[in-house]
Order: structure tokens, then sequence, then C-alpha cells
């Protein structure tokens, strides 16, 4: 594998394959919670009731997780700088801060799972929390996504073959791209579920 | 990096998009706390429903749009993209539009539904669906005696 390989200028677009490619699938997830948001709408508006998010749900700790997956955004974008200057360690250490950020997200969120369980809450107790869990699951299963492909990003960068191919800045872009996305999507949930 | 690679991005000059920009990124952060900050604080405030959603809604917008100009170098990413991204906005569309104006369109049905109570010779049927809509959306306070002035006749 050469650097030609990747140069912009050989695809046809401008951009390159794995970018492209990682738009296109943004594209299908931008659908899919599209849909999400959609069924949130319609059903918020032909409910007799909604309830406050401060009264139905734990506002400290959707705001922490907020300020979490914010922080791991900016954490990866500085691995991402890292890995364009050919600076190693510093794109670990920023990786691996980003890994440490995702699963502190998980178990908060584990935490306010285990307490709604606890109460008896569940997806069936009320079309606001079907609503909930499926909304904040589906995002989960996203956080868990984001885990593997960052840890193993983090692994490649261990192996003198896979961080010194020329690819391996072009993969750090698409899972930064993927994991923008995720907060992005975290960004519009928090707001609709636990403050309006 | 490679050296060819470094030549391309040297080659757009300074205005290059893809340089990450340490700097802007730490002052989005502080931008995105921020706002992460005042839509808590200001829902804690309690306001009528279409402020607080109006609100809470160019809040999110904001910081969803500063991290994708930002972070996800949309701000001076190639047009290929740009584009791509209208047309899944123009489906996004097709999708949430056509379904919030049906959503619309059934609760000024459900308010209006009321209505046929004022017509006790129309028949049951009537009052069976205004008793199932009933359970989507509370009756309006005009609507609500006039519903239950047919039982009381009988």
């Amino acid at each position: 594998m050469n650097a030609i390989t990747m140069d912009n200028a050989d695809t046809h677009s401008g951009v390159s394959n794995a970018k492209l490619g990682v738009w296109l699938f943004l594209a299908s997830e931008v659908m899919l919670f599209a849909t999400l948001f959609t069924s949130y709408v319609v059903l918020r508006m032909g409910s007799a009731t909604w309830p406050w998010g401060w009264d139905a749900l734990n506002v400290p700790l959707g705001t922490l997780n907020t300020a979490i997956l914010i922080t791991s955004s900016v954490t990866i974008v500085m691995a991402y700088a890292k890995a364009y200057d050919k600076d190693k360690s510093g794109f670990q250490r920023w990786m691996a801060a980003t890994l440490a950020l995702s699963l502190v997200f998980l178990v908060v969120k584990g935490f306010e799972y285990a307490h709604e369980f606890r109460l008896g809450i569940g997806p069936s107790t009320s079309v606001f929390y079907a609503v909930y869990f499926t909304m904040t699951g589906l995002h989960g299963i996203h956080i868990l996504g984001g885990i593997l492909v960052n840890s193993g990003l983090l692994y490649m960068s261990t192996v003198d073959e896979h961080w010194n191919n020329p690819l391996f800045l072009g993969r750090v872009e698409g899972a930064g791209l993927y994991w923008h996305f995720v907060d992005i999507v975290w960004i519009f949930l928090f707001p609709a579920l636990y403050l309006l | 990096m490679s050296k060819k690679n470094k030549d391309a991005h040297a080659s757009h000059g300074a205005h290059d998009a893809h340089r990450p920009n340490v700097k802007l990124f730490v002052a989005v952060f502080g931008a995105l706390m921020v706002l992460t900050g005042v839509t808590v604080l200001v829902s804690k405030f309690h306001l009528p429903r279409p402020q607080a959603i109006t609100l809470g809604l160019i809040i999110a917008l904001v910081k969803a749009g500063l991290v994708a100009a930002i972070f996800m170098h949309l701000w001076g990413e190639n047009k290929l993209i740009h584009r791509m991204l209208c047309v899944v906005g123009f489906f996004a569309a097709m999708i949430i539009i056509p379904i919030i104006d049906f959503t619309l369109l059934s609760s000024r049905m459900i308010d209006h539904a009321p209505v046929a109570a004022q017509h006790p010779d129309e028949g049951a049927g009537r009052e069976e669906s205004v008793t199932a809509t009933a359970t989507l959306a509370p009756p309006t306070p005009a609507a609500a005696p006039k519903a239950a002035a047919p039982k009381g006749k009988k």
C-alpha cells in the first residue's frame, strides 16, 4: 500500500472513498433517527399527557452525560489532530481518553436505567417511557459500536504496520465523524426527553 | 501522513479546512458547554411549552451546527458531501413534514369531534367515537357539557 492510494485525486469525486463511505453510512443513520424523532413528535402530540423531563427522569445525570459526550467529541478530534501530526503517544492518550469517557457515559446511563427498573419503570409503563427507552437504547448501542471501532484504532496504533499505513488517518477521521454524529443525536435527544 | 498528502494539504494554503485547529476545537468545546448549561437552566423556569420547545430546539440546532461545522469539518468540506447532505435533508423532511402535518390534522379532527355530539339524533356511534378520541386528547372545555347533554335527557 503506498501513499498514492489515498490521494483524493485518484477518486473521481475529490473525496476519499473511505470518507464518502462513512458519510453515506451517516446519511442512512440520519434517516433512521429522523423516523424515530418523527415517531416521538407524533406520539407526543397524540398523547393527552406528557411528563416534564424534570419530573420523570434524572436531569442532573442526563446533563452530566451530555457534558461527557461533548468532551469525548473534543478528545477524539484531538486524537485526530495528533494522528495528523504523526504523534503516536499523543494519539493514544486522546483516544484512550475518548474510550474512558464513552465507558463513563454508559455507566451513568446504566445507573439511570437501574434506578428506573428498581422503581418498576420500563418501556411498557407509558408512551413517554417507551419512547425514552427506545431512543436512548438505540443511542446506547451506537455508543457501544463507537467503543468497538475506537478500541480497534487504539490497538492498531500500537502496531507499526497499521500506524504507518497512509490509510490510518482516514480511518481515524471516519471514526471521528461517526462519533460526532452520535454526539449530535444526543444533543437532540437530551432536550427532547429530559428538558422539554 | 505521507509527504505527498501533506503537500496536497499545503497547496490549499492557510484556509485548509482539514488542518486541525486545536484552539478552535477548545473554543467550540467551551461554547457547547455554555449552551448546555443555558438549555438546562432555561428548562428549570418552566416556560410555556411552545416557547420552551422553540428555545430548546434552537439551542440544540446551534450546538449540532457547531459540532457538524467544526468537529466534522463540514465547514469548507468538499461540495459533494454538501450536496449529499442536501439530498438527505430533503428525504428526511419528506418523512417528517407530512407525518407532523398528519398529526396536526388529526388533532384538529379530534378537537372538532365533540361537535358531532350536538346532534343526538345521529346515534350512539358518534358518542363512541368521541369517547375513543378522548383518550388521545382532552376534550375542549366548551364541548364537554354538550357531549354529556344527550345522556341527561334520557
